[in-house]
């Protein structure tokens, strides 16, 4: 088991480097059925994951590159900080099962967005833009 | 695009949304805000990723974790045995970026999330 954990672990870390994400939207549902968690104790084990600055490796691969916003992304650390507290406020009083929906919804819409998002990229001019940096 | 101050209470904005949605499902966050950057203040999507990783640095879940800790949903074993296999693949993933595109590769991830979220949905509701 501690070998399933610790390579679940690297496959997410690839994902944070590759998308720039947490890596909370895999973790949680590989913990529910991989590990067989409850819905609020693999949340709450998430949040504890991305306390460290697990994406500071990934991070300055893309700082190296250029890539990085500071600004945006230091208003963005303040706004989620204050977010997710908000956040935890209305998800501790759900019942488990109706969280658990509710994740599934919000892992549909967060397809959609990024899907949507790659079709944006898809446009000639993006997509010269893109070639001009490489 | 929308500029200067304007553009950063926007972006605050944004951020708070994905903080609800970080604190509510004990995720980081990143995976609304690299779209939501890219499709409301055009930020290239290598671009978009990076300021997402640098806005994960800081511990921002850190006030909902302890929520979550205070009515002992922390199974903290396993959180330490996943941090360093993410961190790992943390590094190998940002040096593979360079030589993916990462168009198909996303798409597919929407892909693979969408089923997951379906499959979520579905087992809470309806079974």
């Amino acid at each position: 088991m501690t070998l399933v954990i610790l390579l679940l672990g690297l496959v997410v870390g690839v994902l944070v480097g590759l998308l720039g994400i947490g890596g909370g939207v895999v973790l949680v549902p590989a913990m529910v059925y991989l590990l067989h968690m409850d819905q609020h104790m693999a949340q709450g084990t998430s949040l504890f994951i991305l306390l460290p600055p697990i994406g500071l490796g990934a991070l300055r691969e893309y700082w190296k590159q250029g890539q990085v916003d500071l600004k945006a992304g230091l208003l963005c650390a303040l706004g989620m900080l204050v977010g997710a507290y908000a956040g935890s406020l209305v998800a501790l009083p759900l019942a488990s099962r109706h969280l658990k929906g509710m994740f599934g919804c919000f892992l549909m819409i967060s397809a959609v967005l990024l899907w949507r998002k790659s079709q944006v990229e898809g446009r000639p001019s993006r997509a010269a833009e893109e070639t001009s940096h490489a | 695009m929308p500029k200067g101050i304007g553009r950063s209470a926007g972006i605050l904005a944004v951020a708070c949304i994905c903080g609800i949605a970080s604190g509510m499902f004990g995720i980081g966050g990143g995976v609304l805000l690299v779209p939501l950057l890219g499709l409301l203040f055009a930020f290239g999507q290598h671009r978009a990723q990076g300021t997402s990783l640098i806005a994960l640095i800081p511990p921002t879940g850190i006030l909902a974790l302890l929520a979550y800790a205070r009515g002992g949903f922390v199974s903290w074993k396993t959180g330490l045995l996943l941090i360093p296999g993410v961190f790992l693949g943390g590094i190998l993933g940002g040096h593979l970026v360079k030589w993916i595109k990462p168009v198909k590769m996303r798409q597919i991830f929407a892909g693979i999330l969408f089923a997951l979220g379906a499959w979520q949905a579905f087992a809470a509701w309806w079974q």
